[in-house]
């Protein structure tokens, strides 16, 4: 008797998901729009016509023109070269705190589900502290314990305290799908052919628990960047010189009455950058995790 | 029913006490030292010394909470090290601005939302919902701040200073001196912009997660029973689509509970309000130890007690859930 030709292997949820995501228009609009943030944050030495910090007394407050297309602040600083620069602060800040919160809070999302008992309580125990402060109480006090500062320290700096009130997001995330998945017959399957945990984890939970984690990261990405913003325009972010947007339209907004643009442009670009990655993690929803919708 | 509020009253000290606790350690953990601050260039290291004495900064920090513990359970939160005002008035009188602003935000946000959602869901796949979605899914981008300054430059600046764009004017009854000129139509301009710009954020969001629910919602059979049974559109999409589309919308609002106090911080430090949200950003940057804890209090309470009220309007909502 011969054995039926196996079946072509079916595409992954993950692929399946992907060629779904390429149907979204919005999404599409979404992921354009972030790749030509990165772009920009790269080439930002390329790409801006002058030094975002050096001061020009002489050129200061300039209206829009051609050799200043959004014109100049103050101490006569390129604003257009500012705003590229800070695209650089607002994407390392949002990406890597959200990476960050991941790395930290999935392992630790996962143990507790999958071990329970006082281990669980004991890390859900913490998660549940950072959650119960309101979430800009506990980044603020963070980013005053760790005394903003200038450059790429300061970015850090803030990076950390972001993360930190966005790990108990993933932990809980994590521990629910865990939950749920620890229970059903494939895992069985391999603690009865004596496979070890951490493999177990690693190789058949965590892919299953793939698609809200890539969803969230996502869309946290946005609201990381919204914080920095808000941290920034508080005072409390990366300091200048360092260009950052919050900071820009802050510090421009005591000079609204006659050079209203100088706000406007900080402003929109953190619209601009934070709509990117919502329209992209909304379409990744759509297409991943259609039960999230 | 009765037993489980009373629980979970019982339940809000811990959490409370928790937080403060971490904000005070957190606080004095921070670099720099608020009696350098007070003293200034008249700084002395005895007389230092003395001030840290007096303001029982010298004891450790679990004898410095207890003390702040015992006093608070005597109705005393403390004296400002800065302005020597105790910090209860201090609070008492900002309280009214931020209570007002974050009212009033939550009915822009709910004027704009709930029509928004209802006319998405109902027309789903038109160009109407398209127009609604669109404009949430920019509502939800934009920081609170940004939508300030735009506000500003339209209505302060572009309309020649039809509103103001920053100072205050108090409510009739809840002015803190004698001489500041309290009246509701000054209250008003002044409170307009404020709102609008942390409502429209919460507009946003309560839109799309109120268009997505109702979506769900009036597919359902008793929707569908209540058309058969010939009731009119009306009371269908407002009693009973809308309140069970609220259930999941209210638990994800009681979450953002967070980021409106965020929120209030940075729009009243945008428009110069004298409310809770700037005292306490100013009492963090200057180490005002007291004015922090009377800040993280009150925070902390308003948290607490709004993640309740959530709980508890889910049984107004859906009679279904009951709490034991």
């Amino acid at each position: 008797m011969a054995w039926p030709a196996p079946a072509e292997r079916s595409e992954s949820p993950l692929v399946q998901g992907l060629r779904r995501l390429r149907r979204s228009g919005t999404a599409l609009v979404g992921v354009v729009i972030v790749v030509l943030l990165v772009t920009v944050a790269i080439f930002a030495d390329v790409l801006a016509p002058q030094s975002p910090i050096a001061s020009d007394q002489a050129h200061t407050f300039a209206r829009p023109s051609w050799d200043h297309p959004l014109g100049t602040d103050q101490l006569g600083r390129d604003m257009l070269s500012r705003v590229i620069h800070g695209t650089r602060i607002s994407l390392l800040v949002g990406v890597s705190s959200v990476l960050l919160a991941l790395f930290v809070g999935v392992p630790f999302g996962m143990i507790a589900g999958f071990y329970g008992g006082r281990v669980d309580t004991l890390i859900m125990r913490v998660m549940d502290l950072i959650l119960a402060f309101p979430i800009y109480l506990l980044a603020i006090i963070l980013m005053v314990m760790f005394t903003p500062t200038a450059g790429l320290i300061g970015t850090m700096k803030v990076t950390g305290a972001i993360a930190i009130v966005r790990i108990p997001i993933y932990a809980r995330l994590v521990r629910g799908s865990v939950l749920s998945i620890k229970e059903k017959e494939y895992v069985e399957a391999c603690r009865a052919l004596g496979v070890r945990d951490p493999w177990i984890l690693f190789r058949h939970v965590l892919p299953n628990c793939l698609a809200p984690i890539i969803v969230t990261t996502t869309l946290g990405i946005a609201t990381s960047i919204i914080v920095e913003a808000t941290l920034s325009f508080l005072g409390l972010g990366t300091q200048p010189p360092t260009p950052s947007w919050g900071w820009d339209l802050k510090a421009n907004i005591s000079f609204i009455q006659a050079n209203a643009w100088l706000s406007l442009f900080p402003g929109l670009a953190i619209f601009v950058t934070v709509l990117g990655f919502n329209l992209f993690g909304d379409g990744l929803r759509d297409a991943l995790d259609p039960r999230l919708k | 029913m009765r037993v489980y509020v009373l629980r979970r009253l019982l339940g809000i000290v811990p959490t409370v006490l928790m937080i403060t606790f971490v904000v005070f350690v957190m606080m004095r953990s921070v670099p720099g030292d608020p009696v350098v601050a007070l003293l200034g260039d008249a700084y002395d290291e005895q007389d230092a010394i003395k001030v840290r004495a007096s303001y029982g900064l010298d004891q450790p920090i679990l004898v410095q909470y207890a003390i702040w513990l015992g006093k608070l359970a005597r109705g005393d939160w403390g004296v400002s090290y800065m302005t020597g005002r105790p910090v209860l008035k201090d609070v008492l009188v900002r309280l009214p601005v931020t209570l007002e602003l974050i009212v009033l935000s939550m009915a822009v946000a709910l004027a704009i939302a709930v029509p928004a959602a209802i006319i998405g869901a109902l027309r789903q796949n038109t160009w109407a919902d398209y127009t609604a979605t669109t404009i949430a899914m920019i509502g939800v981008s934009i920081p609170e701040f940004f939508i300030g300054v735009l506000l500003l430059l339209v209505f302060s600046i572009g309309l020649g200073g039809l509103l103001p764009s920053s100072g205050w004017t108090y409510l009739p009854g809840t002015c803190p001196t004698m001489v500041c000129g309290a009246s509701l139509w000054g209250n008003a301009q002044h409170v307009l912009l404020p709102a609008i710009a942390l409502g429209v954020g919460r507009a946003a969001i309560l839109t799309r997660l109120l268009r997505a629910s109702m979506l769900e919602v009036i597919r359902t059979e008793y929707v569908t029973t209540a058309r058969a049974k010939g009731l009119s559109e009306r009371p269908v999409v407002l009693k009973h689509a809308l309140k069970n589309a609220l259930i999941p919308t209210v638990t994800v609002m009681g979450l953002q509970v967070g980021f409106l106090i965020g929120g209030a911080i940075v729009v009243e430090t945008l428009f110069a309000m004298p409310g809770l949200g700037t005292f306490g950003i100013d009492a963090i940057i200057a180490r005002d130890y007291q004015q922090v804890q009377g800040f993280a209090l009150l925070t902390a309470l308003a948290f607490v007690v709004m993640n309740l009220v959530v709980d508890l309007t889910y049984t107004f909502l859906d009679p279904r859930i009951r709490y034991a």
